[in-house]
């Protein structure tokens, strides 16, 4: 309901609508953001630029609960662009991680391994498993139907299973 | 059971999409069977792994610099949180 409200109040050209707007969904965004480019300043650009693409299509924001899948296609998009200016393929070596070391080297695996992937895979995997999205949101976000993103996770996941082997044994 | 069903239920298995009577009929099969066993664990494991990242952090100073690039597009925006003192431009002191 809030959320309406903001969304309105944008069309109307208020300025704290986006920045209610920018407060609300920022940290999902540039986490997403920094999960497709691996770096901070990447992720930092396109978090804008998603942002600046709301500003600029305010007129045509629906406020229904399509909303967040629109904010994420944006994002998406803007990441797939820069990767295929800059070839981001890498795992990038300001990716930070908090916790111990051993949970850090642990993520900074389970990133690789999840780099590593097709991105049919890939894509499913980080906005159902790490962005904890549902099944229709993350298909409506990648255009394609429900059955099929729950058939490339299912797949994605078990690809991820046999790249960490041995690692997943070592896990409590 | 059939093969493709097993498989099936694998994969709910491992996103914990499963009922728990249904978890458990799965693991009562999977007690004899040491390779079904192998593969929900680990599934379980991949997937518990992956939902246990928190993932990279939106810090301060990355929300800041992420406010000043959408400033400097010309976009007019007013979050309610200002940028804390340590963020602000200072100015330099005279005298």
């Amino acid at each position: 309901m809030a959320e309406r409200k903001w969304l309105d109040a944008l069309a109307k050209g208020d300025p704290r609508a986006l920045g209610h707007i920018y407060e609300a969904y920022s940290e999902r965004i540039f986490r997403y953001c920094f999960r497709m480019l691996g770096n901070r300043t990447d992720a930092e650009d396109a978090t804008a630029e998603t942002f600046l693409r709301v500003l600029r299509r305010s007129a045509e924001l629906r406020a229904d609960g399509a909303f967040r899948t629109w904010l994420f296609r944006i994002a998406r998009n803007l990441c797939i662009d820069r990767m295929r200016q800059h070839k981001l393929l890498e795992l990038p070596p300001d990716a930070q991680y908090s916790g111990s070391e051993e949970r850090s080297t642990l993520r900074v695996t389970v990133q690789q391994a999840l780099n590593s992937l097709p991105r049919e895979y890939y894509d499913p995997l980080v906005l159902c498993d790490l962005e904890e999205m549902s099944a229709k949101e993350a298909a409506d976000i990648l255009d394609i139907s429900v059955p099929a993103l729950k058939s490339r996770l299912y797949r994605g996941r078990k690809a991820l299973r046999d790249k960490l082997g041995s690692i997943l044994e070592k896990t409590s | 059971m059939n093969e493709e069903l097993i498989e099936s239920l694998v994969d709910l298995y491992g996103g914990r999409d499963l009922s728990p009577e249904s978890e458990e009929i799965l693991e009562s099969y999977a007690f004899t069977d040491a390779q079904l066993s192998h593969n929900l664990s680990t599934l379980r494991k991949t997937v518990d792994l992956l939902k246990s990242d928190s993932g990279p952090e939106l810090t301060e100073e990355s929300y800041q610099r992420i406010l000043m690039k959408i400033y400097a597009r010309g976009a007019d925006i007013e979050p309610s949180f200002s940028a804390p003192v340590h963020l602000q431009y200072q100015l330099p002191i005279q005298g």
